[in-house]
């Protein structure tokens, strides 16, 4: 029965074979195979979640008897289901949108293809399989993001793209040969048996095995996830189509987070990479909010938007929260998938409306409509800081008492924390002339949110993660120093509470600025909005090297 | 002595600057494909028998030379618009390192099934290339471009061909090149980090040049593309490229 995964990826592959050689005669309609091939793909995932579910475990089966091994684990088996169900919505929203263009079968061939790959990378048992789809994927994206050849603009950015990937890929190339050298085997359920009776047992260059592996597979997923410093080519492949921008930003671009989940008993030996992977995480979140707010580009801001949660994704591992990475990633696939395939409507409707909010000067004379409501400023500050508190605290206590005894789960209240007084904030300087519905309203979507995620977090824990023990562990592994860890907390509280201070003055002054503080903040949005300069230097550094290069072929007369 | 005349002349065969240059040089001077690919595919392997007359060891600098070759035609390679010295100055980086199964003692018959691996593709692309030179007077990126629309069939080829050359899995060279990292791994981590970073060029180099020919707009000039039994001839040979990727991978685990 568990043969099944087999199927899964197989199914694409069959369909591009197909629409390849049944277009010349079908045409158009050949697309139609593409998309039955998707739908088939995604009951074969359903069927290989239901069977992890009703049987838990962990089964390895050979492909045709190779040695290139497919996991069925509960891991692989939610992945496949998400990605098989967002290729399915893909290849429908497509089959309409891809009408009018080039090179109509070619799409919907490497479409298949890349479901295929990404199938293939989610079941891989082994390091060949991984290195091959991981690889794969690269190179498909890069044709995918191209699909207008006529699109200059869409090719380099595409390759934009497909160089980070490469850059990204030597990393999980050295760490699988290291894994290979020190175990004599390519398997990775025997790589991790093998680690985890014994960590200490191997050594590079003087550091240990883990360590050096870890860091190494963190470095690939930084690059694919697009973290700080290898972000540059995710907002700017938006010159590609719709269908492939959802299926990037909804499937493909999160492949960090499952490497990581993927080489979950590397990372619990490791000592100090989940911290790094953390701070890398962190400050990606931070600066990909802050660069989205600053973009006029709509689209270029979507980028920034799934840099921002990539961060946050990659920091929820750095905090030992796998399995909460793993639900981030999903949620965060599905809603930014929706927004992409809801852009044409968006702009649509943005045609008959700017949805522009007026001066409340203006409705009050113009519309005369009642002033905004005034409430007391003590009151809604209580408001906003207790209330996230108690929401988060009684959700998580309700699913597990111990729960505050982890760092990781006190990092995430923390997040929780300033994200619900960041909402109930927000939601005093909406236009409304019911304040309190509003802050109501808000209050309660905020529990139904945190209790939701809660929940969801902890069945995904266990799903992902049964062996309580293992989980543990992994929390353990990205502790620090408890004074350290308490320290932070009350720095980071405070410069929270300052930014939140600093945003009351501004807005009680009226947006005016003391001249200095004004000059400071123009420099630091033009800093911000130019995207601190990043793919600027990058582009000269490449022109750089290429008039290197051809220099170097000068001198050598070209031989 | 003699030992050290036969490493001379396979550092000729398998080349490394600067004896690399004289390869390179001949492959400028041929102007027929069929010449070409001879070349394409005879060079290393003569470098190959060379070598199986060795009675000693490679030593251990020859591999720093091996990559330092290797990563210099890669480099340069990045700024060559003409498609017949593309492939000659991938051949020269591809061919280096060979000596790094050499020094690691693997068996020369697979050795030289690794030089057919990283040839094949090349002979490939000479044809190609001669082909772009019958229908529009040179083989050079930038000059025309659009060719995904104008000959389409024959841009799928020329892309999985460079797809190829560049070591993408499951072609043959994606193969040699994790054994080629593992084998320098045990000598010196960091020559396999270096292989690595050489592999990143090829990347560079082969989707520079797929960009100067494949995309972009045609020119009002409607030349033939590829007719079928050229198309199943291609085809047939990288479908074996293929297979014989998928063969190695069984071996490599």
């Amino acid at each position: 029965m568990e043969k099944i995964i087999l199927l899964v990826p197989l199914i694409p592959l069959l369909s591009a074979l197909l629409t390849q050689l049944l277009f010349p005669r079908m045409g158009r309609q050949a697309a139609r195979i593409s998309v039955i091939g998707s739908l088939l793909t995604f009951l074969f995932a359903v069927a290989t979640l239901w069977l992890v579910l009703a049987v838990p475990g962990s089964y390895g089966v050979h492909l045709f008897d190779t040695s290139a091994l497919l996991l069925l684990d509960p891991l692989s088996s939610l992945m496949a289901t998400v990605i098989a169900g967002i290729s399915l919505i893909v290849h429908i929203y497509s089959l309409r949108y891809m009408a009018e263009e080039t090179g109509y079968a070619r799409f919907f061939i490497l479409l298949d293809l890349m479901t295929t790959s990404l199938l293939v990378m989610v079941a891989a048992g082994d390091l060949l399989t991984l290195l091959v789809a991981w690889h794969l994927i690269g190179v498909l994206l890069y044709f995918l993001l191209g699909q207008n050849t006529r699109d200059k603009s869409a090719w380099r950015y595409a390759f934009w793209t497909k160089i980070t990937y490469r850059i990204g890929d030597m990393p999980l190339v050295i760490a699988a040969v290291l894994l290979y050298q020190a175990y004599d085997t390519w398997s990775l359920p025997i790589i991790f048996e093998q680690l985890m009776a014994a960590p200490e047992a191997h050594k590079v260059l003087g550091l240990r095995l883990p360590d050096v592996v870890a860091a190494l597979i963190a470095f690939s997923a930084f690059a694919r996830s697009a973290q700080f410093f290898v972000h540059t080519w995710l907002p700017y492949t938006m010159s590609g189509p719709t269908p492939v921008s959802a299926l990037m930003h909804a499937g493909i671009v999160n492949a960090g987070g499952f490497v990581i989940n993927r080489f979950a008993p590397v990372f619990m030996q490791s000592s100090d990479v989940l911290h790094w992977v953390f701070i890398v995480g962190l400050f990606t979140a931070v600066v990909g909010s802050m660069l989205m707010l600053t973009q006029n580009d709509i689209k270029k801001s979507l980028g920034y938007s799934t840099m921002g949660q990539m961060g946050f994704m990659i920091m929820e591992c750095g905090i030992g929260a796998f399995s909460l990475a793993i639900y981030h990633l999903i949620a965060h696939g599905l809603f930014k998938g929706t927004m992409f395939l809801g852009a044409g409507s968006v702009i649509n409707s943005a045609r008959k409306s700017d949805y522009v909010p007026k001066e409340d000067l203006y409705t009050f004379i113009v519309e005369r409509r009642p002033a905004r409501q005034r409430l007391p400023w003590l009151t809604m500050a209580a408001v906003t800081l207790a209330v996230p508190v108690f929401i988060l605290v009684s959700t998580h206590w309700l699913i597990s008492q111990d729960y505050f005894q982890k760092q990781s789960a006190v990092v995430l209240l923390f997040f929780g924390w300033i994200t619900g007084a960041q909402l109930i904030f927000s939601s005093y300087q909406m236009g409304t002339r019911n304040i309190r519905r509003m802050v109501i309203l808000a209050i309660v979507s905020f529990a139904v949110v945190v209790l939701g995620y809660t929940l969801i977090s902890h069945a995904f824990d266990l799903f992902l993660y049964p062996d309580p023990v293992f989980r543990e562990q992994l929390y353990a592994a990205a502790d620090i120093d408890i004074i350290w860890f308490d320290a932070l907390i009350v720095l980071v509280t405070l410069i929270i509470i300052f930014g939140w201070f600093i945003t009351f003055l501004a807005d009680r002054d009226g947006g005016r600025k003391k001249r200095y503080a004004s000059n400071l903040w123009l420099m630091f949005y033009a800093l911000t909005s130019r995207e601190f300069y990043l793919p600027h230097l990058y582009t000269l550094m490449t022109r750089r090297l290429l008039k290197i290069a051809e220099r170097l072929n000068v001198w050598m007369r070209w031989i | 002595m003699t030992e050290i005349l036969i490493l001379f002349l396979a550092g000729l065969f398998l080349p490394l600057f600067p004896l690399s240059m004289g390869f390179n040089w001949l492959l400028g001077r041929m102007q027929s494909p069929v010449l070409r690919a001879l070349a394409l595919l005879l060079w290393p392997q003569a470098g190959l028998l060379l070598i199986s007359q060795l009675e000693f060891a490679v030593p251990d600098w020859f591999l720093l030379l091996a990559l330092a070759s290797s990563g210099f035609y890669a480099f340069r390679a990045l700024a060559l618009r003409d498609v017949g010295e593309w492939s000659g100055f991938l051949a020269t980086s591809s061919w280096a390192f060979l000596w790094i199964p050499i020094h690691a003692g693997t068996a020369i018959m697979n050795v030289q099934l690794y030089a057919l691996g990283f040839s094949v593709p090349l002979v490939l692309l000479a044809f190609l290339g001669a082909g772009l030179e019958r229908r529009f007077g040179a083989a050079c990126t930038g000059l025309y471009g659009g060719l995904a629309e104008s000959i389409p069939r024959f841009s799928t080829i020329l892309v999985l061909v460079v797809l190829a050359i560049i070591a993408t899995p499951l072609f043959p060279a994606f193969f040699i090149m994790l054994v080629t990292i593992t084998q320098a791994m045990s000598v010196m981590p960091a020559i396999a980090a270096g292989i690595a970073v050489v592999w990143l060029l090829w990347s560079w180099a082969g989707a520079l040049l797929l960009q100067g020919l494949v995309t972009g707009t045609p020119d009002d000039s409607r030349p033939a593309d590829l007719h079928t039994g050229a198309i199943l001839g291609y085809a047939l040979i990288l479908v074996l490229l293929l297979v014989a990727g998928i063969a190695g991978m069984g071996v490599l685990s």
